[in-house]
């Protein structure tokens, strides 16, 4: 590799993008939403307002602390409406950090504890974990969830008392904590009297904090990503494209200029421009987080995951447009799925795109909450981006440079 | 210098070079002709580096160009049909670029840009560029490092005839310094004018090989017609029918009589089958 050549291709390409203005008017619009967004909503919490980005609950977990007959009967009674949107689980299994439960972004839980006493059923705790300032979020499944709660106490009071004495169902208004507390009430008196027995009810409500994802920090992690993004997919690849279709990429093919000397400048250049966008932009933002490690971790695994989709792209793209289109094309389609798999709670795919884990990673980073699970993220981002670099390298030998 | 041996170029079942031999000594201006899709532009692929053989052996300057195409690459220049530069540089500063790859000083471009006459354009972006202008600086980026060996794909189309003198006079210069050229062109008098040696390439075939002036004695029709006083048209052999041409001359029945001169268009048409009768 020769250090003269390599420059005069670095040169080639930063003349290029000073030549082209387009480039450069979209940096200084990322770099002024980075500062706008700094100036206008330095406080993390008001901007955040405690609610999570896109609000609502397209998932509500059913975590509990042992398979009673109550869990058992709302196992075995989820109406078909809810059936892709109620996920039982034991609360050992649930996702904890530190000893606390951490629910996703976009979800709620009922969680149901018995309390034992003398080795026997004597409270069932249900507590309500909505997102935070939305409290009403878990409507359509506490109104399920209540209901079916009834039928199960019902059941099992027919199994011990007189069916004659506990008379007609009491009415209720699930939405109402209040409501649903009496009516219990009412219903375990009349059990009591009739010779048998109910837990007590007790129902705690909680808002699941705003330390998930709040907008100010996620569009920071959005215009970072977006910044890694244009550079290392969408310049990346029209730019090279466009040399390929005018013929001057032959032409410095066919120059002393070897093949892996073109490709390492292009492969030089790319991501460390979009890893020194990104980093100003996230400087901007979060001027600490230049400092750290995983920081640059996430953005340099990102930036070669980016770079490997943008060079698949540029090497089956034949035309400027095809490229332009083809990254368009990815963003979507990659968007759809996540966003199909995350609200079917569809496993494993998610996990096998570099845009489930970047996110994660950088908002951890930016934010400032890295926890061990995002290690394991960072992880599978590096796994993914050496993944997607080996076939851009493999596409390229196949294909070349016409 | 360059060597061809039995070069066979195929588009899956279609054969695009055909077995072709070619033996370019060094320091000759040699013309590859042909009708459009006889295989010259793949011939020159095949010389660059850009398309490999099916079939047969190419050697240039002893590398062969498949095994050792990076100790070609520093020894031509290449002027292709299509003309491919950085629109949005100057013309300057695509030489400068090329320059740089190919570790000449800077000096040089301006040096190429007054050996084509662009020397005035030299700072405009390309892209205000005419054709002809675009044309030129291809050949000024070909001769940057001057190369022992140049590939030219058409260099006068799109030329004014001044400029395509200066194109010619650079090509003469260049040989005189003991560079090997291979044109190709559509331009019948450029090839008399320029060319030391023609090649003429029909349907992947060498279908004539030698001096432009050798292959017109050979292949033109050494004939007269001549219109008699009645208004016959008639045509005389120059080498079997000399006496009865005299003949008719002295008699004095020839309203009008004309050779068939030698002619380079009639006879690449000949020898690539597109006469028309």
């Amino acid at each position: 590799m020769r250090v003269h050549i390599i420059r005069a291709l670095l040169n080639k390409e930063f003349a290029r993008h000073l030549a082209n203005r387009g480039g450069i008017a979209f940096i200084l619009l990322l770099l002024a939403s980075a500062v706008l967004l700094s100036v206008f909503a330095p406080d993390e919490a008001a901007a955040a307002g405690g609610s999570g980005v896109g609000g609502g609950v397209h998932h509500c977990f059913i975590d509990f602390d042992r398979a009673t007959p109550l869990v058992k009967h709302l196992q075995a009674n989820v109406p078909k409406e809810l059936q892709e949107r109620i996920q039982f689980r034991e609360l050992g299994n649930a996702d904890a950090i530190e000893g606390l439960i951490v629910y996703p972004v976009g979800t709620g839980a009922l969680q149901v504890r018995q309390i034992l006493e003398d080795g026997k059923p004597a409270a069932l705790q249900v507590y309500v974990w909505h997102p935070e300032g939305d409290p009403t979020a878990l409507a359509p499944f506490e109104a399920w969830f209540w209901r079916e709660s009834r039928r199960a106490f019902r059941a099992e009071a027919e199994k011990q008392a007189d069916k004659s004495k506990l008379g007609p169902e009491p009415t209720f208004d699930p939405g109402n904590d209040w409501a649903v507390l009496e009516a219990h009430r009412e219903f375990s008196r009349r059990v009591t009297e009739a010779g048998g027995r109910v837990p007590r009810l007790e129902i705690d409500r909680k808002g699941l904090g705003g330390k998930t994802l709040d907008f100010r920090s996620t569009i920071a992690t959005a215009i970072v990503l977006f910044a890694l993004y244009f550079t290392c997919v969408y310049l990346l690849s029209t730019l090279n494209c466009e040399e390929r279709e005018r013929g001057v990429l032959l032409a410095q093919a066919l120059s002393p200029a070897s093949p892996f000397e073109i490709l390492f400048a292009k492969f030089l250049f790319y991501p460390v421009m979009g890893m020194l966008l990104s980093a100003i932009l996230a400087g901007i933002y979060r001027p600490a987080v230049l400092g750290s490690l995983f920081f640059w971790l996430s953005l340099t695994a990102m930036a070669g995951g980016f770079l490997g989709i943008g060079m698949t792209v540029a090497t089956l793209a034949k035309t400027q447009r095809a490229a332009f289109l083809g990254s368009m094309c990815y963003l979507m389609s990659v968007s759809m799925v996540l966003l199909i798999c995350s609200t079917n709670g569809v496993p494993i795919i998610p996990h096998l795109t570099v845009e489930y884990h970047g996110p994660r990673i950088l908002h951890a980073a930016l934010s400032g909450d890295v926890y061990p699970y995002h290690w394991l993220h960072l992880i599978g981002a590096i796994a993914l981006a050496c993944g997607w670099l080996f076939a851009a390298g493999w596409l390229f030998r196949r294909r070349g440079w016409q | 210098m360059i060597r061809l041996a039995g070069l066979r170029v195929h588009y899956g079942s279609f054969a695009a070079v055909d077995g072709l031999d070619l033996d370019i000594r060094g320091g000759e201006l040699f013309g590859l002709l042909g009708p459009n899709g006889a295989g010259k532009s793949t011939t020159i692929r095949v010389l660059i580096g850009q398309r490999r053989p099916t079939g047969g052996a190419v050697s240039v300057a002893g590398f062969d160009v498949v095994r050792e195409w990076a100790k070609i690459k520093p020894i031509f220049g290449y002027v292709p049909d299509r003309e491919n530069h950085f629109e949005e540089f100057t013309g300057r500063r695509n030489l400068e670029f090329f320059g740089q790859l190919y570790g000449v000083p800077r000096r040089r471009a301006q040096d190429v840009l007054e050996l084509v006459e662009l020397e005035e354009a030299a700072d405009l972006p390309v892209r205000g560029y005419s054709l002809g202008m675009r044309k030129k600086l291809l050949l000024a980026r070909a001769l940057l490092h001057e190369p022992p060996i140049l590939y030219l794909d058409e260099p006068t189309a799109n030329l004014d005839i001044h400029s395509a003198e200066v194109v010619h006079r650079i090509l003469r210069d260049r040989v005189k310094a003991g560079a090997t050229i291979i044109l190709t062109t559509h331009d019948m008098d450029e090839v008399e004018t320029i060319c030391d040696r023609v090649g003429i390439v029909c349907r992947g075939k060498l279908v004539a090989l030698d001096s432009p002036l050798a292959l017109k004695q050979a292949h033109t029709e050494r004939k007269v017609d001549v219109i008699r006083d009645d208004g016959e048209r008639l045509v005389f052999d120059l080498d079997a029918e000399k006496g009865q041409l005299a003949a008719l001359v002295n008699s004095g029945r020839v309203a009008a009589m004309r050779t068939r001169e030698f002619d380079f268009h009639a006879t690449f048409l000949k020898l690539t089958g597109q006469a028309f009768d």
